[in-house]
């Protein structure tokens, strides 16, 4: 019944907040003022076909509120309205409260999106990311953070014909698993409270080499003293990560094409720890963790026919390597691998019906998703 | 701890090591670059280019405030970007 009041409560919001940008009488007064809202965002549908499912699935809704309150303070906040298995969620994803000290330092504090590598604060958005689904041990269950609850401080400076940009934060940080042998030495991400009084620190540094912008090359670093629960014997566990991550975007004009290289190497060593197998006896291992994954997609956006032109063939590897001895997956195998081909038609500058097939851990599947961005 | 330190060295390093290397100041090539010009290189970085028409002037002025955060983009590009879409839609 709460959850439902919540619902209504969200759905109403989301409701009066679209009449106020839409209403043209009403927007004419309103973007009068200083205060400017505008909301973007998108909606998705995804279907997975393989031999054991074949279901349309994880439907989203996921408005975007951004409100210039001045030309020093913003806000920013995305809630995600979704279907899962037990029904229809609705998730504060981020807010974001910024304040523009000056051209080349902004601050910002609350809950938002990871600056730790490049994929799950930037690239994973549905439609940017050309497949349905993530890399593996870039979605749920993998290496570094969903989102992060803090404050942090970002810029970008043009340094002669290369640029340079940066982000800073100090936020609660991962929380170390320990309850079950099956997520043991794992972490909780997106907890909404600290489970200690320790702060993660972390940053990323990019550095774009090219005076139009094509190549970033980024590095990031996140490091938390005690991850454990406090006063517990696995507070002291320390976690240090860091990721290395590249976007490289170019037009062929020889071949009429756009060609597009994206892909990120993290790095996870945790501190070791004895942990519980259920049945009172201790097991541990030495918890480190890498993943990574490159992607390639070529465009063929110059040429004439317009059908040929919004089509998007891209391909994909993943791989995550997980410690040996952790109980983390019921096959008991520690190396997951992901190979993805994928066709995209992007009848909109942010609006593609993807379709892939994939093989991921011998398991061959169908992937598609619908992306309707606004 | 030791080695956290040696990863924070490492990443305050870059950053100057990067501003050293290739000097402070702007080129008068990267200055001149038009609104379009930046729209094109910087937006691309990241996603499909959006129509000068798909927004009005003030959702612009406010999509360009959000790329800074989100994409990093310096003051000077999201002026000029926004001022070209402004001008285009």
């Amino acid at each position: 019944m709460k959850r439902n009041i919540k619902l209504l409560a969200s759905v109403a919001c989301i409701l009066i907040c679209s009449g106020m940008a839409t209403k043209k009488a009403n927007a004419q007064n309103f973007f009068q003022g200083q205060t400017k809202l505008t909301i973007v965002g998108n909606a998705q549908v995804d279907y997975i076909g393989d031999r054991s499912q074949s279901q349309f699935g994880n439907l989203a809704f996921k408005p975007i509120f951004l409100v210039n309150l001045s030309d020093k303070l913003f806000l920013e906040s995305e809630l995600e309205v979704a279907t899962g298995a037990e029904g229809v969620e609705v998730v504060l994803e981020y807010v974001n409260m910024v304040y523009f000290a000056n051209r080349y330092l902004t601050l910002h504090a609350g809950r938002f999106l990871p600056k730790f590598g490049a994929y799950r604060g930037r690239f994973g958005e549905a439609y940017l990311q050309r497949f349905a689904n993530s890399p593996v041990g870039f979605g749920d269950g993998g290496i570094g953070s969903m989102i992060e609850t803090g404050l942090g401080l970002q810029g970008g400076a043009q340094v002669g014909n290369a640029k340079i940009n940066y982000d800073f934060y100090v936020t609660n940080g991962p929380q170390l698993l320990t309850g079950s042998p099956e997520e043991a030495g794992q972490f909780e991400y997106e907890a909404y409270a600290s489970n200690n009084k320790k702060k993660s620190v972390g940053g990323r540094f990019g550095f774009l080499p090219f005076s139009n912008s094509s190549l970033e090359l980024g590095y990031s670093f996140q490091y938390k003293g005690r991850t454990g629960d406090e006063l517990t014997a696995y507070e002291k566990t320390p976690f240090t990560a860091q990721a290395f991550d590249l976007n490289y975007y170019k037009t062929l004009e020889a071949i009429k094409s756009q060609i597009r290289v994206i892909g990120e190497y993290k790095m996870l060593n945790v501190g070791r720890q004895a942990y519980d197998d259920g049945t009172g006896t201790a097991f541990t291992f030495d918890n480190k963790s890498t993943a990574y994954y490159i992607q390639g997609s070529i465009r063929p956006a110059e040429v004439t026919s317009e059908f040929l032109r919004y089509l998007e063939f891209a391909v994909r590897y993943s791989e995550f390597n997980t410690p040996q001895g952790a109980l983390w997956f019921a096959d008991g195998k520690h190396v997951r691998t992901q190979t993805a081909i994928g066709i995209n038609y992007w009848y909109r500058w942010n609006g593609v019906l993807k379709m892939s097939y994939q093989k991921q851990d011998g398991v061959e599947g169908f992937y598609a998703q619908l992306v309707y961005g606004f | 701890m030791k080695k956290s330190k040696i990863i924070f060295a490492t990443y305050i390093s870059c950053v100057l090591a990067a501003m050293y290397l290739y000097g402070c100041k702007p080129t008068q090539a990267i200055t001149d670059k038009s609104g379009a010009t930046l729209w094109s290189e910087n937006c691309q970085r990241c996603h499909n280019l959006p129509p000068p028409t798909m927004y009005n002037d003030d959702q612009w002025k406010t999509i360009l405030t959000h790329m800074q955060v989100r994409a990093n983009i310096t003051r000077e590009e999201a002026t000029k970007i926004t001022e070209f879409l402004q001008n285009g839609n």
